[in-house]
C-alpha cells in the first residue's frame, strides 16, 4: 500500500500535498482508530505466528536436535515432507523420535514442541514419558493432553487445527490474490476501453457468476489428477474474481471522465500507464473492501468444500476436514463440531471486520466529522 | 423503453447459451459417467460387460462426443424436452418439480422473515446510531453474519438433537417428516413439519437478516446526511415522519433492487444446509446429481438458476426505474 502514497508520484502531484499527510497515510490512521478492526487485525498477525511456528506448538518430530554428532531440525518436515533429512528414515525412526533417538545415539538431545501430539496420526502409549496414548472414537473428550479432544481414529485435533491454521491463511490470500488480479485487470480493461471489449469482458463476468459455482469447482478439481490444495486455491480464485471485477470497472467507468485522466491523455500518456498510474490508485480503495471481505468468503468456501468431502486431501487437516469430521460421526462427538468451527468463524469475523474498517477509512464520503 | 427490453433479452439469451454450454462441457469433462458410477456404487459386483455398456451409452446418447450432444440438448430444449433422468427414470422437470417445494417452503418463510425484521433493526440502528444498544444490536448482527451457516447447523444440531434428546425442546435431526407422519392428522402433521423446519429456517435466516439490517443501515446513513433530511427537521417534522418518510423511503432503491437479485436464491436452496439436515429440496437434488452424474437433471437445474439469476438482475433494473423516475431505458 505504501507504494502509492504521494512522495512516489510525479512532483508536479506531489508539490502541494508535503505539509498533509497523503490519502493512505491518512486511512491508515484512520484504521488504527478503530478499535475492532485493530483487534482484528492483530488476530489475524496472531494466526499467521501461530501458523509459522505450527510445528515448535504440537507436534511429534523435534524442532532441533543433535544426533550423531550433527544437528537437525526434523520437524521442518510439517512444512515440506521432503526437508526432513534422510537419515532418519535410513535409521530406521518410523517417525518415533523420543525413544529412537535415544536408543541409537545416547548422547543425542532434542528440544520438542510444546504439546507433543501429531496432526497426521494417533500418539500411542508409550511413545512419550507420562502421556498416555490417545483415546478413540467417543473417548476422546477434551482432557489434560488431547486439549480439544481426538478424532474418531484417536488423533489430536489441537495439533490438526494448530496445523490446519496454515491452510486457512493461505487459502484466503493466495486465492483472493488470484482474484484480485483477474478482477482488476478485466474490471480496468471493460471499465477504461468500453465498446466491445466491454460487452464481451461483461459477458464473461456474467457467464461466470451465473455458472453454479459448486460444478465450477468440482468441474476445474476433476481436471487434476491427484488434487492439492494449491489447486484449490487456484480453483478458488480462478471463480471468485467477478465482484471485485464489477466494481473496478464501476471505478474505472467513474475515473475515466475525471479531469486528471483527460489531462494525462493531452500529456500523450500512453494507456497502459494512465490506467495503471493514474486510475488504478484512485480505485484501489474501493476495490480493497471486496478483496478483504473475499479472503474471509476464501476460507468460508474451503472449509465449506473439505466439510462437503471436495476439500484438502485427507493428510491435510484443514479445519473443514475436521468439522466434516464431527458430522460424520453422527454428532456425538461436540468438541469436533465447537473448536473447528470457533476457529472458522472467529477468522472470518475477523476479516470482515478488517474489511468494514477498510471500508470505513477509506471512502471519503463516511469520514468521521462530515456529519 | 421496449427496445431496451428486447436487447436486454437477446444478450440474456446469448449468455444462456453460454452459460449451458460451458456447464455441459464442464460436466462431461468431469471422469467417470452415470453408467460406471452408479453401477458400482449401488453394487461392486455387478460387472457391466463391454457390449452392454455400449448399448446402455447409445440409449443415453452418451456415446457421441459433448459437443455434438449438447445441441442435442439444445434442439430438444426448442421442443420443451428437457430430457429424463438417468437415475430416477423420470422427466427432468417431473423430478426438479417435487424438489421445488421443500426448498420455497424453507426459503420463502426465511426471506418472509428476513424482511419482517430487518427493516425495524435497520432503522432502530441508524436512528440509535452510536449509542450502547446500537453497538450491541450491531456487534450482535455482525458475528452471525460472520457465523458460517453450516457451522451453526451443525452447534444448533449437537445442541437440540443431541443434548437435548429426551428433553422437551427436542428437535429432530434430520429429514422434513417424521417416521409416523402418515398416521399423524392433518394439524399433526402440519405440526410435525414446522418443527422440522425451526432449525433449517433459523440457519437460512440469520446470516441474512444481519446483512440486509446492515443494508438498510448503511443506505439509511448516507440518507439522512442529505441536505433534505436537514431541511425536514428544520421546518420540524417529526423525527418517526423524517425517518420513514424521508428518509426510508430514499433507501427503497436499492433496496427493491436487493429483491431483485434475491430471486434466485427462493429456489436454489443451500446445497450445504439442506445435506447437513437432509432436506428433500433443490441443494440436496443439485449436489446428488452431481456426484451420480445425472446430467439431464443436472442440466435443467443449471438452466432453472440461470434464468433467475439472470431475470432477478433485469427485474432488478426494472423495479429501479419504476422506483426511481430519474432512471429511465428509453
Amino acid at each position: 500500500m505504501t507504494q502509492s502514497n504521494p512522495s512516489s508520484k510525479p512532483p508536479s502531484q506531489a508539490s502541494d500535498a508535503t505539509a498533509s499527510r497523503g490519502f493512505w497515510a491518512e486511512a491508515w490512521v484512520r484504521f488504527r482508530r478503530r478499535k475492532l478492526g485493530m483487534t482484528s487485525l492483530c488476530f489475524v498477525g496472531l494466526l499467521a505466528v501461530i501458523a509459522i511456528l505450527s510445528p515448535a506448538i504440537a507436534g511429534t518430530k523435534p524442532i532441533v536436535c543433535r544426533y550423531k554428532g550433527s544437528l537437525y531440525f526434523p520437524a521442518m518436515a510439517y512444512f515440506n515432507s521432503r526437508w526432513e533429512n534422510p537419515i532418519f528414515y535410513r535409521d530406521k525412526f518410523y517417525k518415533r523420535y523420543p525413544e529412537h533417538l535415544k536408543e541409537k545415539d545416547p548422547d543425542s538431545w532434542a528440544i520438542y514442541p510444546l504439546v507433543f501430539q501429531d496432526p497426521y496420526r494417533r500418539v500411542k502409549e508409550g511413545e512419550w514419558e507420562g502421556q498416555p496414548g490417545n483415546p478413540t472414537g467417543a473417548d476422546g473428550v477434551p482432557n489434560r493432553h488431547n486439549w480439544f479432544g481426538t478424532t474418531q481414529a484417536g488423533v489430536d485435533v489441537f495439533a490438526q487445527m494448530v496445523h490446519g491454521t496454515k491452510i486457512a491463511l493461505l487459502i484466503g490470500f493466495i486465492s483472493t490474490g488470484i482474484a484480485a488480479v483477474i478482477g482488476i485487470i478485466v474490471g480496468a480493461l471493460a471499465g477504461y476501453f468500453q465498446g466491445w471489449i466491454d460487452i464481451l469482458l461483461s459477458r464473461l463476468i456474467e457467464v461466470v457468476m451465473c455458472i453454479p459455482t459448486l460444478i465450477l469447482i468440482l468441474a476445474l478439481m476433476a481436471i487434476v489428477e491427484d488434487p492439492k490444495i494449491w489447486h484449490i486455491m487456484a480453483v478458488l480464485g480462478a471463480t471468485g474474481w467477478t465482484g471485485i471485477a464489477r466494481l473496478t470497472r464501476g471505478e474505472f467507468l467513474k475515473h475515466k471522465q475525471a479531469e486528471f485522466v483527460t489531462g494525462a491523455r493531452a500529456l500523450g500518456t500512453g494507456r497502459v500507464r494512465i490506467m495503471w498510474r493514474h486510475i488504478l490508485p484512485n480505485a484501489l480503495a474501493p476495490v480493497l473492501v471486496p478483496i478483504a471481505f473475499g479472503i474471509a468468503a476464501a476460507i468460508l468456501m474451503e472449509s465449506a468444500l473439505s466439510f462437503l468431502g471436495f476439500g484438502a486431501p485427507p493428510p491435510n487437516p484443514s479445519w473443514g476436514t475436521t468439522l466434516n469430521a464431527g458430522r460424520t460421526s453422527n454428532l456425538q462427538n461436540w468438541w469436533l463440531i465447537l473448536f473447528p468451527g470457533i476457529a472458522i468463524f472467529l477468522t472470518v469475523l475477523a476479516y470482515n471486520l478488517i474489511g468494514e474498517a477498510v471500508q470505513a477509512s477509506t471512502d471519503p464520503r463516511l469520514r468521521e466529522g462530515t456529519k | 423503453m421496449v427496445h431496451y427490453l428486447i436487447r436486454r433479452l437477446m444478450i440474456g439469451a446469448v449468455t444462456l447459451i453460454l452459460v449451458t454450454f460451458l456447464v455441459y462441457a464442464l460436466i462431461r469433462n468431469m471422469p467417470g459417467t452415470p453408467l460406471t458410477l452408479d453401477m458400482t456404487v449401488a453394487d461392486p459386483s455387478v460387472e457391466i460387460s463391454p457390449e452392454n455398456l455400449k448399448r446402455m451409452e447409445r440409449n443415453y446418447g452418451l456415446d457421441k462426443p459433448w459437443y455434438v450432444a449438447y445441441f442435442k440438448w439444445l434442439g430438444n430444449l426448442g421442443r420443451g424436452d428437457l430430457g429424463h433422468s438417468f437415475v430416477e427414470h423420470k422427466p427432468v422437470t417431473t423430478v426438479i418439480a417435487t424438489r421445488v417445494w421443500p426448498t420455497l417452503l424453507l426459503s420463502a418463510t426465511s426471506l418472509f422473515l428476513v424482511y419482517l425484521l430487518s427493516v425495524p433493526m435497520g432503522l432502530f440502528t441508524t436512528v440509535r446510531s452510536g449509542h450502547l444498544d446500537e453497538r450491541a444490536l450491531s456487534l450482535t448482527l455482525y458475528m452471525l453474519y460472520s457465523l458460517p451457516s453450516f457451522v451453526a447447523a451443525l452447534m444448533l444440531l449437537v445442541l437440540f438433537a443431541v443434548k437435548l434428546e429426551g428433553t422437551a425442546f427436542e428437535l429432530p435431526m434430520y429429514d422434513m417428516k417424521g417416521q409416523d407422519y402418515d398416521q399423524l392428522s392433518m394439524f399433526g402433521k402440519v405440526g410435525d413439519v414446522l418443527k422440522h423446519m425451526i432449525l433449517p429456517v433459523t440457519c437460512f435466516t440469520y446470516g441474512s437478516l444481519a446483512y440486509f439490517s446492515r443494508f438498510v443501515k448503511s443506505n439509511m446513513e448516507e440518507v439522512i446526511r442529505q441536505d433534505y433530511i436537514r431541511t425536514a427537521r428544520a421546518k420540524g417534522v417529526g423525527p418517526v415522519r423524517v425517518i420513514w418518510h424521508h428518509a426510508f423511503r430514499n433507501t427503497m432503491i436499492p433496496f427493491v433492487t436487493l429483491i431483485g437479485l434475491t430471486l434466485p436464491t427462493l429456489l436454489s436452496g443451500s446445497v450445504i444446509l439442506e445435506q447437513i439436515f437432509t432436506w428433500p429440496g433443490m441443494g440436496k437434488l443439485f449436489f446428488e446429481s452431481l456426484g451420480r452424474r445425472d446430467y439431464p437433471v443436472l442440466m435443467g437445474l443449471t438452466l432453472m438458476f440461470t434464468i433467475l439469476t439472470l431475470l432477478g438482475q433485469l427485474l432488478a433494473d426494472f423495479l429501479y426505474a419504476v422506483v426511481d423516475p430519474r432512471i429511465s431505458y428509453s
